[in-house]
């Protein structure tokens, strides 16, 4: 009786919807995830380890303290003060205005506090920090995601505005541009590593009739990282651009036809009729490719090493080298947790942002 | 066609087993030197480390001799955490490829199969034979790890027209080489003057020849980066040694923005009068002299100058080792040891790459002293010099390229980056 009832539940044909993603989720994330935060509690060599399992040594928050302490902390005024100064106005200048039009809720109070935080605290923070190359790579790491992803977001949603028509020439423009997002990293770093070559490369030979000697795109200390961010936009332009023109389907022909009538025109048309229309869809892409480029590897490692110096060198690349070359898994395992929190952050903020507007 | 291929390899196969001729043992190859396409088996027709390499694997392996091999991908840049990974996974190549540099690292964590000379022996290498400084390249803690396969140093590559149009070639044909930090900037002013050309390129953007120029000019001076569990970077010594590199790229006569490709193709294009690169360039730009494409016309190969008070130039090894796992597979072990006596026996193939061979024997023989270029760098193996065995040598290489390319490509001051790599040094030993 009780068996039959369950069987007709909603709790059972929920869990049954769920479970054949249990069953990949659990031991093919999960169990990794808490296998890696386990590791970062210790002191773990990855061959020492292997070749004697009671090699490693548990020294419980260690690698964090490593990872973020420091000696002398102390907090200043001074550190990056225009960009915090421009960034604390700005939130609270939305709050306010958002406390004014009474359209203030749980994730707003939530999403100003922690963003008053970094730009108050965390970010004035300063000290002898234990690993110094750490904030050099969260630095670039998030320099590399701030450039990416409002660039590749503005790009898809013009190149999809443009290319929302019927027609041989729309269809085939298309394709062309979604045709990079299915490429590996390895091909893509290949091609723009043949784009960049300071001797051979297209630029180079595009340069060399007018006499100008091509720039060193990736040993320049200036430039790497503007490189590498070139050839990240042109891969993932794609991806953005399909979600873009699914989402300007949705948008219905009269209130463009009527936005028209009206005089709409050109850039007021994109900013007041079309992405309001489609906001939903330009906040999910853009925090799809924020979580996804905080993971930047490929590019990093395979065009510029990470260099010059520590120039582009990015977290993921630091956790890589840690963990295989200097062995170092336990550590490698805390900086990888405090990535996954990073991104959870993200990912928070874009299941409040979905589910404000849903109610 | 393909499938009668198929089905009459099937059926030769299942006669193979049923009539009990014993099956093959395979072995997994892990090596770098990159790959070589249709390497074919024809050693002496093969030029280059890639094809050279693999040609000598694949004569193994198609030999009547019970083994075949299996060669993994062939890449350069991750090979050690590849190789690291694998054996993490228990799944470790049966032979492969490591560097003296790394053989403290896996050696001390137990990775690697202890070799026992008897054993050596019985498959037909002959230990004796092996120069005292290969010897000690295999060696950790008193205990044989690998067998050795050359010795490996920088060498400076000369395009010798550049250098008469400055007239820095003898009457007998030899180059002039700098015997001072001093006359080595008067010597590149002379080129510049002359041609207009570069006197010397590296790759100092990437991989790391500028720290083993570095390295060098530091045991020119009697001075090392750590002795002990100390981290010597922040010397006078040291800071000589980058001053000079760095006068040839303020002054303009070198270029620290080219990574590998583009100063191995500036060299080949007749853009610089000098490229400092390692024993492995020999046989291609000899090659490459009878190529109408390249501009490199006469080429002249150089021991690396002595700048300061003695001789020196970096240098490593390449050596060959097996996993601890092959303890409990007697059967590959052995056939392991055959394929590196098959290795040690073409000793003097390998080192048409360039490369210095290990055995007394090779080096004696009018074969290997008549390779190319042989007697322009016969010093090199008296002044070839490398870093005591550190189980963190290649973080350390890490910290040492970073700090020197943030001298030369971003402009931070000499004594902080050498200040910082120090520091970091010193946490790493």
């Amino acid at each position: 009786m009780r068996l039959t009832s369950f069987l007709h539940s909603d709790n059972f044909s929920g869990w049954a919807f769920i479970l054949p993603y249990l069953i990949a989720f659990v031991p093919l994330l999960l169990w990794p995830f808490i296998q890696g935060f386990w590791m970062s509690l210790h002191e773990w060599n990855l061959l020492a380890v292997t070749f004697n399992p009671g090699a490693k040594e548990f020294i419980g928050l260690g690698n964090y303290i490593r990872l973020m302490g420091g000696d002398d902390i102390g907090w200043s005024l001074q550190p990056m003060w225009p960009f915090r100064l421009v960034v604390s106005a700005l939130v609270v200048t939305l709050y306010v205005r958002s406390i004014r039009r009474r359209a203030v809720g749980y994730s707003h109070h939530i999403m100003a506090g922690l963003t008053l935080f970094t730009t108050a605290v965390l970010l004035g923070l300063t000290g002898d920090w234990y690993d110094t190359r750490f904030w050099i790579v969260v630095r670039n790491t998030l320099v590399f995601v701030a450039w990416v992803v409002p660039v590749t977001t503005t790009i898809a949603l013009l190149l999809a505005i443009a290319l929302n028509r019927e027609g041989r020439w729309a269809a085939t423009l298309r394709s062309v541009f979604f045709f990079s997002q299915i490429l590996s990293v390895t091909v893509v770093t290949l091609i723009w590593q043949l784009v960049y070559g300071v001797r051979n490369g297209f630029i180079a030979n595009v340069l060399a009739p007018f006499g100008i000697d091509s720039p060193n795109w990736l040993t320049d200390d200036q430039l790497a990282m503007g490189a590498i961010v070139a050839a990240t936009v042109w891969w993932s332009v794609g991806f953005a651009l399909i979600l873009f023109l699914a989402g300007l389907q949705q948008i219905p022909g009269e209130r463009l036809e009527a936005a028209t009538l009206d005089g709409a025109e050109g850039w007021r048309k994109i900013v007041q009729i079309i992405v309001p229309s489609i906001i939903r869809t330009v906040q999910f892409v853009m925090i799809m490719q924020i979580v996804l480029h905080f993971q930047v590897f490929g590019q990093s490692q395979l065009m510029t090493q990470g260099g010059p110096g520590d120039a582009t060198n990015v977290w993921v690349r630091y956790i890589y080298q840690t963990a295989f070359r200097d062995s170092e898994v336990g550590y490698a395992s805390a900086m990888a947790t405090v990535l996954f929190a990073f991104m959870m952050i993200f990912s928070l903020i874009q299941f409040w942002v979905t589910k404000r507007q849903e109610s | 066609m393909r499938l009668t291929n198929t089905l009459t390899a099937s059926a030769l196969a299942l006669c193979v087993t049923t009539t009990g001729v014993q099956a093959e043992t395979e072995l997994e190859l892990a090596r770098f030197f990159g790959s070589c396409d249709d390497a074919g088996t024809d050693v002496s027709a093969a030029v280059g480390e890639a094809c050279i390499i693999q040609t000598i694997i694949n004569a193994y392996s198609a030999d009547d001799n019970g083994v075949t091999i299996e060669t993994l991908p062939t890449d350069w840049g991750n090979y050690y955490d590849q190789l690291k990974a694998m054996y993490a996974g228990n799944s470790a190549p049966d032979v492969h490829v490591i560097h003296k540099s790394s053989i403290a690292e896996f050696a001390s964590l137990g990775a690697l199969m202890p070799l026992q000379e008897d054993d050596l022996r019985a498959a037909g290498i002959n230990p004796d034979d092996w120069v005292d400084r290969a010897r000690d390249a295999v060696t950790y803690d008193g205990q044989m790890y690998a067998i050795p396969m050359d010795i490996h140093a920088n060498l400076w590559h000369i395009n010798l027209d550049i250098l008469a149009e400055a007239g820095l070639v003898n009457d007998a044909g030899e180059p002039i080489l700098p015997s001072s930090p001093e006359e080595l900037m008067a010597h590149a002013k002379q080129v510049k003057d002359a041609t207009g050309k570069d006197y010397l390129t590296a790759d100092f953007a990437q991989f790391p020849i500028g720290v083993r120029m570095v390295l060098a000019m530091l045991w020119q001076q009697d001075s090392n980066v750590f002795s002990g569990d100390e981290a010597t970077v922040n010397t006078p010594e040291a800071q000589r040694a980058v001053e000079t590199i760095v006068g040839l790229f303020d002054a303009g006569y070198a270029d620290p923005n080219l990574n590998y490709n583009d100063s191995q193709q500036a060299f080949l294009e007749g853009d610089a009068a000098i490229q400092i690169n390692g024993t492995w360039m020999v046989d291609i730009y000899d090659s490459e002299t009878r190529n109408d494409d390249s501009a490199l016309a006469s080429y002249y190969v150089a021991d690396y100058p002595q700048l300061f008070d003695e001789a020196a130039t970096w240098a490593d090894s390449h050596t060959w080792a097996l996993p601890v796992t092959l303890q409990s597979e007697p059967e590959k072990y052995e056939a392991a040891l055959g394929f590196l006596a098959w290795l040690n026996d073409h000793n003097v193939d390998w080192a048409r790459t360039g490369h210095l061979a290990v055995r007394q024997s090779v080096l004696d023989s009018a074969e290997y002293q008549n390779l190319a270029h042989r007697d322009e760098y016969s010093n090199t193996v008296n002044i070839a010099r490398d870093n005591p065995p550190a189980v963190r040598y290649s973080a350390i290489q890490d910290v040492l390229n970073r700090e020197l390319q943030s001298i030369w490509l971003q402009g931070k001051g000499i004594e902080e980056a050498l200040a910082d790599a120090e520091g970091e040094i010193n946490r790493l030993l």
